[in-house]
């Protein structure tokens, strides 16, 4: 996750602490912290959902699917994670809600230490839900809005879709629920950015991500409605562009861009141009020492089955089966010709990425998108827009190269 | 004397999330063991191998996919609570003398 208000007007956020360094005196833990470095945790605890949306990664279904992991496992799994030192569990799926027992997992994993977070569509959260919920320790949830009211329906496939994830916002911020939206940007409702910030931030929500398609489960069937490079980049800024004027008005809405980490280097460009070259090396520290696309590192996924994913878009290939083996195990068995080569990404990439000057900063982004539209799997993202001479002559990256080495 | 290991052989779930799944093995050179590197969904073998071959195993000497559910899987890990223990008081095949002294 890139957060654009953090890194463009200096709002600190509870989740910053997992992807930029605290501030020096500041007594959360620095991203350098052995914890902070562990992944968070996806957890699809079913493959049922209520809806049936157009770019799932899951390939959620209506129906229930056999071989879910049960509480008891679940539990035990819960405990595994804690145990090495997991800050964040996502509860996800599917559709998170059509667990019976999602609420005593949730209060396990609070009660073990682990971070509960949700990520849902909203539709099934009435008042008495949410209450089990926040009393059971959930931290946030993450709803999905992905248009206004017309378009979300039929991308998420039920009439009404809109208006009950809407009422599930206005639930939980009732309840005292941290609650942010969640937008996976396409042409289908790229226009409606700004229309959708909005009226969400009129109902009451601070919190924005937004997420770039990932070529995974049903998503890989969609990527003719994909965003091109140029278009991305103009989505990108006008989300800069909106975050700063929302700022501007002393409101301080949280504003994140996920899936893509071109964003990471047009923030340091964006910033020279808009605040000089201090700030946007201000950026590029805070951006290099994230490390980029999380893949196969700082984010995981287990699903429904006990399968470990490298994230959850990439549901094609698992490192290892929980009832196997613990997730520990397979996490750090770096043997995994895989995981080794997620982790060394830097000395594989090929083409304009091999001779990038922003690679220690973005890594070559998503290796799911590339392997889904070529066939190298350290081929360059198709999502990448940087300019020719943003990657041949990035100057705020230059000098922030320049001071570290003197360092 | 050394404790011998408690396995126990994990119940046989589903594992197939939209297709068929395979277990995938690689042995990356002539002189190394075949090892297990995960899995893939594919529908099947021939793709099993061709995705198996463009996520890692471009350069191996030998890759084997077998179906998940054809494996019987036995182990001292205990996520699994269905999991049948296994006879542990088996007779040990292995002995071992001492000649030492002799």
């Amino acid at each position: 996750m890139i957060s654009i208000s953090k890194l463009l007007c200096d709002v600190d956020a509870e989740g910053d602490g997992l992807r930029y360094d605290a501030a020096e005196e500041s007594s959360k833990l620095q991203i350098r912290d052995t914890k902070q470095q562990r992944p968070v945790v996806v957890w699809n605890v079913t493959k049922q959902c209520n809806l049936y949306c157009d770019h799932c990664y899951a390939a959620a279904d209506t129906e229930t699917a056999s071989g879910e992991l049960s509480t008891a496992e679940g539990k035990r799994l819960l405990d595994e994670l804690a145990d090495c030192g997991v800050p964040v569990i996502l509860f996800s799926g599917g559709e998170p809600l059509v667990r019976n027992d999602l609420v005593e997992l949730i209060d396990y994993a609070a009660d073990v230490g682990l971070r509960p977070i949700l990520s849902t569509n909203g539709t099934l959260l009435t008042n008495e839900r949410v209450q089990e919920l926040k009393d059971a320790g959930v931290a946030y949830a993450g709803i999905s809005v992905d248009d206004l009211p017309e378009h979300h329906d039929a991308f998420r496939g039920q009439d009404g879709a809109f208006e009950a994830a809407v009422n599930g916002i206005r639930t939980c911020l009732d309840a005292g629920l941290k609650t942010g939206l969640r937008y996976t940007t396409t042409r289908r409702n790229a226009d409606d950015l700004e229309a959708i910030v909005d009226l969400l931030h009129d109902v009451g929500v601070d919190r924005f991500c937004f997420y770039h398609l990932e070529y995974g489960g049903r998503g890989s069937d969609i990527v003719d409605i994909d965003l091109t490079p140029e278009e991305r980049r103009e989505a990108v800024r006008q989300l800069f562009d909106l975050t700063l004027q929302y700022h501007d008005r002393g409101e301080d809405i949280e504003t994140l861009l996920v899936g893509n980490y071109a964003d990471a280097t047009y923030i340091i460009e964006y910033a020279n141009e808009k605040f000089g070259t201090d700030h946007a090396r201000e950026i590029y520290e805070y951006v290099r020492q994230n490390g980029g696309t999380p893949a196969g590192e700082r984010i995981a996924d287990i699903d429904y089955q006990g399968n470990i994913h490298p994230t959850q878009f990439w549901q094609g290939y698992s490192l290892g089966n929980v009832r196997d083996r613990s997730f520990p195990d397979i996490w750090e068995d770096e043997s995994n010709p895989l995981l080794s080569a997620l982790r060394n990404r830097e000395k594989h990439l090929k083409g304009k990425c091999a001779d990038c000057a922003y690679r220690d900063v973005c890594r070559g982004s998503s290796r799911l998108r590339v392997l889904t539209v070529h066939d190298d799997l350290f081929a360059p993202d198709p999502q990448c827009y940087l300019t020719a001479s943003e990657r041949s002559d990035p100057t705020p990256v230059e000098s922030g190269r320049r001071r570290i080495d003197t360092e | 004397m050394i404790e011998k290991a408690h396995r126990a052989m994990i119940w046989n779930y589903p594992r197939d999330a939209s297709e068929q799944e395979w277990e995938v093995f690689i042995r990356e050179g002539r002189d190394e063991p075949l090892r297990h590197v995960g899995s893939i969904t594919a529908p099947d073998n021939e793709m099993a191998h061709e995705q198996a071959s463009r996520l890692f195993a471009r350069y191996a000497t030998d890759v084997w996919v077998c179906p998940v559910d054809a494996i019987a899987r036995y182990s001292t890990h205990d996520l699994d609570r269905n999991a049948k223990p296994v006879n542990s008081d088996a007779d040990e095949s292995r002995t071992h003398e001492d000649l030492s002294d002799i």
